[in-house]
This record gives structure tokens, C-alpha cells and sequence, in this order.
């Protein structure tokens, strides 16, 4: 997959922000957060053929703290951390298999929800949710995996 | 094509940009130093999707409407339009301008049972982040107060037709309503001769008060109706808040309970907000 323009990495940000606002209140019945925003970043970052730099992950932060009414800046420090992982180990993920890097994404997830909780949670923490949001993401990433053979592994054994 | 590992150059560049991130966190949670960019970035998104649909999907409907309908219902439904004007145009004076359109009868209802003086305003939802509302502490409801004033808001409580649903803290263009399930909020309320200040809980519908057993004796019960002290000077005394729903034992002498607010801000979109004068 080749980079995607600002333009269009702004604009599917903003919908995929959308889609978690009308999806969120209903899943978070089932103690199910999915970061649809953070995750859409993060495999933009991974399947970028280029190392993006932090000042994209910070501005992409800012832009998605603005939208999603989240505290400034606890977007930006997650996905500065997010970038600098994959582009850390980027050369790392061509040895793992799909399972794997589903696993990863799915602990990125975990982490970013437990780290946003902190913060805008904090009263209600809640473990369970952490527990079977990793459950849930950790499926829900091997059953997009599945059916679209190429979906991880084009970007991994290039 | 492989990638190229990140450099020191680039870690350094990560660091400084994580710090600064920290640093902006630090500042937006502590001193809320950037509630007007957000507020600003709300009221444009308000704005836009209201000019959107403006130009797009009514204009549709429109059509559709006129494709579809019968001509004589078109005929009867301009004939009515015509009519509606008309009682608008004689009833301007009273109407006020859009408060015409808008039932203030249960607020004023839910006033008079309350026996409530003061004036209010009526307002109208413009924006609730549900997705905030159900997983997070932060409660904010956005509403509009038609025919505002010039005056300051803030600290105004604002009620719909069954309960107080929460007070202004943030009055430019919009007024940000704190809810008071919001884990900042704190309600002084009494219940016969207990009075606690029952503190936002962060779940829906939910405030929590914790007292000592040892400072007061009598057991609460659930079921317990709570209502408003008036301490603070920002809620009228008297008003229904809520049933008890769950009592916790936190330890020997500290005993907590929940209550179930009787209001909801998904009830209606329309609210009244209470002057204080």
C-alpha cells in the first residue's frame, strides 16, 4: 500500500470518528471499546511505505483530539508513541505472522484504551472492559485477517 | 523496500514531541487552557452540518416531496402555510420571534408544581456527545438559549420538564451545561434532616454520596428520595433528584450509596434555564 495523502488520511480520520461515535455508545453496553480512530492511524503508519515523522503523528493527534473532544494532546502522545513503535519495528513485523501482528495491534488497542481511561475514566476504570475489549479486538482483527489473505501480508513480506 | 530504522536524530524529535504532547495534556486537564478552541471547533461543526443540510438535503426533500405529494395535498398544505403565517405574523409580539414554536408548557408546569419564581429562558439542545456521556466522567451537554439576553449565563441551573439537569460553566455563542453525573459536579442535596453533597458518579444517570455512619446514625434505605438543599445558591430548595438505588459498605463507618436521577437530558431537547435573579 502506498502513502495516502494528508488530505485523505484527514478526512477517513474524521469519518472513522464519526463511525465510532455512533458506534461507541452502543458496544460500551457490552464493556467493547474499539478505537476505530487510533487503529486506522496505526495501520496507515504500518502499511506506509516511508517512516513517517513524529510531527505527523503529533498533528494527526492534535487534529483528532479537536474532533473527538478528547483532553489536547492525549490523542498526540498516543499515536507520537504508536508511530515510533512501527517505525521501530517495522522491519520486525515482516517476521511475524498475521497472528501475531494482530496480536499487536490488538495490545496497541488495549493500551490506548487503558491509557485514555486514565485520564478521562479515571472514576470508572474499569478492568472488564479492558479484558474483553482485548478479547473482542484481538477476534475482530484475525476475522478481518482471514478472508483477505493480502490484508496484512502484502505490507509485511514486501 | 524496506523501511529505515529511526535514527537518534528522529528518536530525539519522538521525545521532544511526546513531552510536548504531555505538556499540552498537562495544561488542558489542569487549567482547561483549551476549552475556547474546542468550543470554537464545536459551534463551527454546529454550524456547518446546519448550513449542510440546508443546502443539500432539504432542498431534496423538497422535491421529493413535490414529485410524491398529490396536488391537492400540495394545494391544501400551501393554503395551511399561508394560514400558519398569517397567526405567526399577528402573534409576533407575544411569539417573541422562535420561542413561539418551542412548548415551554411542561417547564412551566414542572415550575408551578415545584412552586419556582423565578424567570426562565428556554433553550434547545444543539450538541450531546452520547459517546462521552455513556463511557467517560466528562457529562457536557450544548444547548442554545433562544432569545438570550446579554447576559452571563454561567453558573444559570438549567432543568427540563421532570429535574435539574445541570448548571452553565461556559457561556460564548453556545452554553456548556456540566451534567451533574459529571464526576466535577457536586449537588448539595438533603433528605429530611441528612444532607450530603452527592458527587457526580461519571456513569449515566448516576450521583453517589458517601457519609460516616458514626457522624450519622440513621440508616439509609433504598428507595430514599433525595432533593435539592439549595446550598450553593446555584439550585432552588426542594426539588426531587433522585431515588437511592444501591448502598455500598466501603468499610466499618464509611457507607456510600447511588442515586438514580429522576431527570435525563435524552428525555427532551427542550430546557429551561433558570435565572438567578
Amino acid at each position: 500500500m502506498s502513502n495516502i495523502s494528508l488530505f485523505k488520511t484527514l478526512l477517513l480520520l474524521f469519518i472513522a470518528d464519526y463511525f465510532e461515535s455512533l458506534i461507541a455508545p452502543i458496544l460500551i453496553n457490552a464493556y467493547i471499546n474499539l478505537p476505530i480512530t487510533f487503529l486506522i492511524f496505526s495501520y496507515i503508519i504500518y502499511k506506509s511505505r516511508s517512516n513517517s515523522g513524529p510531527i505527523f503523528a503529533f498533528s494527526i493527534g492534535l487534529y483528532v483530539d479537536i474532533i473527538s473532544d478528547s483532553p489536547i494532546g492525549l490523542n498526540a502522545i498516543l499515536f507520537c508513541l504508536m508511530s515510533y513503535l512501527v517505525n521501530s519495528y517495522s522491519n520486525t513485523f515482516r517476521l511475524f505472522s498475521y497472528f501475531q501482528v494482530c496480536l499487536f495491534f490488538s495490545a496497541s488497542s488495549l493500551f490506548f484504551i487503558g491509557f485514555k481511561n486514565l485520564f478521562i475514566n479515571i472514576d470508572n476504570f474499569s478492568y472488564l472492559e479492558l479484558f474483553i475489549s482485548f478479547v473482542f479486538n484481538s477476534v475482530f482483527f484475525v476475522l478481518l485477517a482471514i478472508p483477505k489473505f493480502n490484508f496484512l501480508k502484502s505490507g509485511s513480506r514486501r | 523496500m524496506s523501511r529505515v530504522a529511526p535514527t537518534s536524530g528522529s528518536k530525539t524529535l519522538s521525545f521532544i514531541f511526546i513531552a510536548l504532547s504531555a505538556l499540552l495534556l498537562y495544561l488542558d486537564i489542569t487549567y482547561k487552557s483549551f476549552e475556547g478552541i474546542k468550543n470554537s471547533y464545536k459551534s463551527f461543526a454546529i454550524s456547518s452540518s446546519y448550513v449542510l443540510k440546508t443546502i443539500s438535503i432539504d432542498p431534496l426533500l423538497n422535491i421529493y416531496n413535490l414529485l410524491t405529494d398529490k396536488s391537492k395535498l400540495i394545494k391544501e398544505n400551501k393554503k395551511l402555510k399561508l394560514e400558519l403565517d398569517e397567526s405567526y405574523l399577528s402573534n409576533f409580539i407575544i411569539s417573541s420571534d422562535s420561542k413561539f414554536f418551542a412548548d415551554d408548557n411542561l417547564i412551566k408546569t414542572f415550575l408551578k408544581k415545584n412552586q419556582i419564581t423565578n424567570i426562565f429562558y428556554l433553550a434547545k439542545t444543539k450538541s450531546f456527545d452520547t459517546q462521552l456521556y455513556f463511557c467517560c466522567n466528562q457529562h457536557r451537554l450544548f444547548i442554545e438559549i433562544l432569545n438570550k439576553p446579554n447576559n452571563n449565563f454561567v453558573g444559570n441551573s438549567v432543568i427540563n420538564s421532570s429535574g435539574i439537569i445541570g448548571q452553565i460553566i461556559y457561556d460564548k455563542g453556545l452554553q456548556e451545561v456540566l451534567l451533574l453525573s459529571d464526576t466535577t459536579h457536586v449537588l448539595p442535596v438533603e433528605s429530611g434532616e441528612y444532607f450530603c453533597n452527592a458527587r457526580g458518579s461519571g456513569l449515566p444517570g448516576k450521583i453517589s454520596c458517601t457519609y460516616s455512619s458514626l457522624i450519622w446514625p440513621v440508616e439509609i434505605i433504598q428507595g430514599q428520595s433525595f432533593y435539592s438543599s439549595g446550598l450553593g445558591g446555584i439550585y432552588p430548595r426542594g426539588i426531587l433528584i433522585g431515588h437511592v438505588s444501591q448502598i455500598n459498605r466501603i468499610d466499618e463507618v464509611l457507607i456510600e450509596f447511588e442515586i438514580d436521577l429522576i431527570s435525563s437530558p435524552l428525555q427532551e431537547n427542550i430546557f429551561g434555564v433558570l435565572d438567578r435573579s
